[in-house]
């Protein structure tokens, strides 16, 4: 069944740590893309004064005092978004890196009505540009959810019904990605890809140190060998 | 014969079971957390008042050096316990981040209450509404 382009049941989710430098022209990029789209900001425990722009930029936003990961903010979103009534959800990354333009082309794909998930993938087109680490891991992940992905840390996803409202209660912790493609493989899935083009954060650091890249790799390691042995979910 | 040793084990065994059941009762400790600490105050009272327990198992199990036994239970013991503890963790975990992301969306939605109110009495004084993407959730088409 084809799903609307428009109306009130798209949601964008933007997880955001400290990125007040970019929100601003993120949200702007989408509105000007696609105004008609509600846009919610979930702010993981800025200290860089977020809050205060986010009620300036007129969006919807949660946000808690601590940070606890892109993962648990993005199921937030996802919930905040059921709640709401929104059942085809839009995440991108509040850096900048993804162009706001594609958001409509992972919408046709996800209306062509034979997928759950459309990830923009950075490489699909130009898999040998990829590190050679995110390569393994996409061969990696790729081997346990069988199917190929050449983008396996890609933040921009266009979740229709089926797959927002599983991840809405679902959605892995911390940095979620490789993971997010095991666990909606396990459960039955359809995820594709659409090729995109990714651009240099705006500005400011990436959060992801040394530290969180090793615990990401870790569990990773740990998700590859579990989520294909956990029983299915229901939505 | 009684020996010293094996009367302060005794001693030692009766006063923890009995720290962990004042604990119990005065809800320092709940009734669920407190189930395998009784039990290895039991064992522990069991093997101080029957000795020859400990040397029986560790023949059978093949150590030489009996109160090496004790010392492989206590091990045995405190992993166990460990490992429950991160489990209860990870249970209260859960339970809190969901009630952190509760929290998060009711006040995001009392806030998106807020601002429809705000938006229709400005509608209804003329006043311009630049708020206009993040109102009340619209009906579905």
């Amino acid at each position: 069944m084809a799903l609307p382009l428009t109306g009130p049941r798209i949601l964008t989710l933007i997880p955001a740590h400290n990125e007040a430098g970019n929100l601003p022209a993120v949200v702007g990029e989408i509105r000007e893309h696609r105004p008609d789209l509600d846009i919610v900001v979930v702010d993981d425990g800025s200290t860089d004064g977020s809050a205060e722009i986010l009620e300036q930029l007129g969006v919807r936003w949660l946000r808690w005092p601590q940070r606890r990961g892109v993962g648990c903010a993005v199921r937030a979103g996802l919930r905040y978004g059921a709640r709401l009534g929104f059942d085809v959800v839009v995440r991108l990354d509040a850096d900048g890196q993804h162009d706001a333009e594609d958001i409509q082309r992972l919408l046709e794909r996800l209306q062509e009505g034979d997928a759950d998930a459309v990830i923009g993938s950075r490489y699909a087109h130009a898999y040998a540009g990829a590190q050679p680490l995110k390569r393994v891991l996409a061969a990696v992940v790729s081997a346990v959810a069988r199917r190929r992905i050449t983008d396996p840390t890609s933040g921009l996803w266009a979740l229709g019904p089926r797959a927002a409202t599983l991840l809405a209660s679902h959605h892995p912790r911390g940095y979620p990605e490789p993971e997010l493609h095991l666990f909606l493989s396990r459960n039955g899935l359809k995820v594709v890809e659409v090729p995109v083009q990714s651009r240099e954060r705006l500005s400011g650091r990436s959060s992801l140190t040394l530290l969180r890249m090793i615990t990401a790799a870790a569990r990773v390691l740990l998700a590859v060998v579990i989520v294909p042995l956990r029983e299915r979910v229901e939505p | 014969m009684t020996s010293r040793i094996q009367i302060v084990a005794i001693a030692g065994s009766i006063i923890f079971l009995l720290f962990v059941l004042e604990l119990v009762r005065r809800r320092r400790l709940a009734e669920e957390y407190s189930a395998l600490w009784i039990v290895g105050a039991l064992v522990l009272l069991g093997a101080s008042i029957r000795r020859d327990m400990i040397d029986r198992t560790a023949a059978w199990l093949g150590i030489y050096y009996g109160p090496a036994v004790l010392l492989l239970g206590g091990i045995v013991v405190v992993s166990a316990v460990l490992l429950w503890m991160s489990v209860i963790l990870s249970q209260q975990q859960t339970q809190i981040d969901q009630l952190i992301e509760d929290t998060a969306i009711l006040s995001a939605q009392l806030r998106d209450a807020r601002r429809g109110l705000d938006r229709a009495d400005r509608l209804d004084r003329r006043e311009p509404v630049a708020y206009a993407g993040a109102g009340p959730t619209r009906p579905r088409a």
